[in-house]
């Protein structure tokens, strides 16, 4: 009778270092993170193979340009060249590849070529945390509206509310990403002149000196609503048709009837029985968004002039600037390894049957 | 025994709203259950069993709908009788497991998966107005014990580090948590395999003596239901057919679809007999046929079985069955001299 079984864990009593160390590498945690460095080492090696090994790869590319724009040797060219990607291009390939990974691991990206001798990491410092800032927000407040709205209209299914979301959710994901923003500012700037869009450049007014003042804060806010808007526009119905889809289903569960025939109180039943349970399947989608952040800007950010670092890859790939969109993809590939790492961990405090391993 | 039934089903009809019209799945069903009382609902899939139990605690699905009846309760704080069917929200939110708690069919789903079986005890209790978590966790673990699960380890654990039958047993224990005067179960062996079975035999017929409540199951175990029950009623096609004390129906059965039922399940323990199955299917509820339901399918069927229904009427003490010719039937098996079961 499986009623005498003990727990698993009761025969170790006496821990040794292996079994600890054992113990240690099949906890969810760091196993999550080891398979997270794996993956990212794996991005930056086959970046280097990329761009390094192909035939008419950057490196050569850009030093032609140079021997042909500026009249100088090759070999300054190739000196002028190892400068800006911090690497020596007469070593050996193996020396090259630790060059690269030593410089990747002191934060040392290379020196922009468009924008003379900024180091990449400057630039990035600079453009990256507006664009995580805006589009973070529009993400965040997407993903919760979203969740409410989907579960509201899957409690008030076929109402007109479920009926009006639904239709206004559809309408909103068709239409184009490159429309929203123009009739954003049609509407808010021109038609209701609601803001002054015309000058509005940048992420906060240039009349103000940073800091934490509530005039600045106030208007890094202003600044950023219409971006933000533009994404929770364009998301919202997404999340909310996957909520109620989800929510629905979870309706029909047999332990949300059980907990109503327990005389569980509504609000309880809401909250803990049926969203948690929909909203589980969301957080996987919500990982690959939240990776997607860096890149996924650059058509709000050109339209709204908006300074983050979606208009500087944009730049960087009209200017051919290899250092700088090394440095961005790196940045996307870093944010994509880390936001599905934190969902992983979310998921599994949210989740109980996926802390396999754990002992427990 | 007290002669004030705990709950008294009074012509209740249900009915679902289907694209072809309207499914009648209870249609005036009438009975009462004693306190310490346990009564067998006995069936073919479809007959209307689950439905009857959910419209008990008023748990039914949107589409369906009670279109008359009374589900009359007395006991616990109540006094006298009081219609569950007329119960505000908050009165029913209190009447459900604090008086009549529904144990459901499928126990591997009935329990939340992301929660700990401890916060789902402490959330029933919460839920009715027991704050004190040290003394639930005491009831539930003894409850645990009861229920021959290994206490302090199920409490603490997640619904899904436990088997089939060990939350079955949760289910059951939980329950009890709080003292009903009612409990119904619904299935409740029909996933488990057989020494689970009995183990949970066991310890129903253990409990039921010891706290006192009334029971109802719906199955379509009739070894089960011989066993546990001590009256049986009978449903096809949403109506009671046969409605008796647990000797009676099952070794002179009234009404020939028990009949039938009994003559389809293997007797282990008498002479071999030949196994019968009742052919053809339960009728169309939307448009229930004239007369008797069970005509087509009946192997006594007369002329005026199509035309007229039989009423369900006293046939014998305590024994009802709605046949026109009850008496014609073929005595299944002698009766042995047994005393009728008596309630305790």
């Amino acid at each position: 009778m499986d009623a005498s079984l003990s727990t698993a864990s009761s025969d170790a009593s006496a821990p040794t270092l292996r079994s600890r160390l054992a113990r240690f590498f099949k906890s969810y945690l760091v196993r999550s993170l080891l398979q997270a460095l794996f993956t990212v080492w794996l991005v930056l090696t086959v970046t280097f193979v990329l761009i390094r090994l192909m035939p008419g790869n950057p490196v050569e590319v850009f030093v032609d340009r140079l021997v042909s724009d500026q009249g100088i040797t090759r070999e300054e060219a190739l000196a002028q060249a190892a400068a800006m990607f911090s690497v020596d291009f007469n070593a050996p390939i193996h020396e090259q590849y630790l060059q690269y990974l030593g410089n990747l691991v002191r934060g040392d990206l290379g020196v922009s070529i468009s924008s003379t001798n900024t180091p990449v990491i400057e630039i990035i410092a600079r453009f990256l945390p507006w664009t995580l800032f805006s589009v973070g927000l529009g993400l965040l407040i997407s993903f919760i509206l979203g969740l409410l709205i989907g579960m509201l209209m899957a409690y008030w299914r076929n109402s007109i509310f479920d009926v009006a979301v639904s239709t206004l959710a559809s309408f909103l994901s068709s239409i184009p990403n490159y429309l929203l923003p123009i009739i954003l500012i049609y509407l808010i700037g021109v038609q209701w002149k609601l803001l002054p869009v015309a000058r509005m450049r940048g992420t906060y007014d240039p009349r103000l000196t940073p800091g934490f003042s509530i005039e600045f804060i106030a208007s890094v806010l202003l600044y950023a609503m219409l971006p933000v808007l533009t994404y929770v526009l364009s998301q919202v119905g997404h999340w909310a048709l996957s909520m109620k889809n989800s929510t629905l289903s979870v309706m029909g569960e047999e332990y949300v009837n059980a907990a109503h025939a327990r005389g569980l109180p509504q609000r309880r039943i809401l909250v803990a029985y049926v969203g948690r349970n929909a909203s589980l399947p969301l957080f996987t989608q919500l990982a690959l968004s939240v990776g997607a952040v860096v890149g996924g800007a650059i058509i709000i950010e050109l339209f709204f002039l908006y300074q983050g670092i979606g208009v500087r890859l944009f730049e960087a790939i009209g200017a051919r600037d290899y250092p700088l969109m090394q440095g961005i993809f790196l940045m996307i590939t870093l944010s994509t390894v880390l936001a599905n790492l934190l969902a992983d961990l979310l998921y599994s405090q949210l989740d109980p049957r996926v802390r396999l391993g754990t002992g427990k | 025994m007290t002669h004030q039934p705990v709950l008294s089903i009074q012509n209740l009809h249900v009915e679902y709203t289907a694209r072809r019209g309207k499914v009648k799945a209870v249609r005036d069903v009438s009975f009462d259950v004693f306190p310490g009382e346990t009564v067998a609902v006995i069936g073919e899939s479809g007959c209307g069993k689950t439905t009857l139990a959910l419209a008990l605690v008023r748990l039914l699905a949107r589409s369906a709908k009670i279109t008359g009846g009374k589900v009359l309760f007395q006991g616990g704080k109540y006094s006298a009788p009081i219609d569950v069917l007329r119960l505000n929200r908050r009165q029913l939110r209190a009447f459900r497991w604090r008086n009549c708690a529904m144990v459901f069919q499928s126990a591997l789903n009935a329990l939340n998966p992301v929660l700990k079986v401890s916060a789902q005890v402490q959330d029933t209790a919460r839920a009715h107005g027991e704050h004190d978590a040290k003394q639930i966790e005491e009831r539930a673990l003894w409850l645990f014990q009861q229920v021959r699960l290994d206490p302090r380890r199920v409490y603490d654990a997640y619904p899904h580090e436990l088997s089939g039958g060990m939350r079955q047993r949760v289910l059951l224990a939980l329950g009890l948590l709080l003292d009903p005067q009612v409990v119904i179960l619904d299935e409740p062996t029909t996933a488990l395999d057989v020494l689970t079975q009995r183990t949970i035999i066991e310890v129903l017929k253990r409990l039921r003596e010891e706290m006192g409540f009334a029971l109802i199951f719906i199955s379509h175990d009739l070894s089960m239901a011989a066993e546990l029950a001590h009256r049986i009623v009978t449903m096809y096609a949403g109506n009671i057919v046969e409605i008796g004390q647990v000797n009676e129906v099952f070794y002179q059965p009234k009404h020939p679809y028990t009949l039938g039922l009994m003559r389809a399940v293997p007797n282990l323990s008498g002479q071999r007999t030949d196994l019968i199955s009742i052919h053809g299917s339960p009728p169309d509820l939307i448009d229930p046929p004239h007369g008797c339901a069970f005509a087509p399918r009946c192997a006594y069927v007369q002329p005026i079985c199509h035309q007229q229904a039989p009423p369900l009427e006293m046939r014998a003490t305590d024994h009802a069955s709605a046949c026109h010719f009850w008496d014609q039937l073929p005595i299944l098996r002698e009766m042995p001299a047994l005393q009728p079961k008596a309630i305790d």
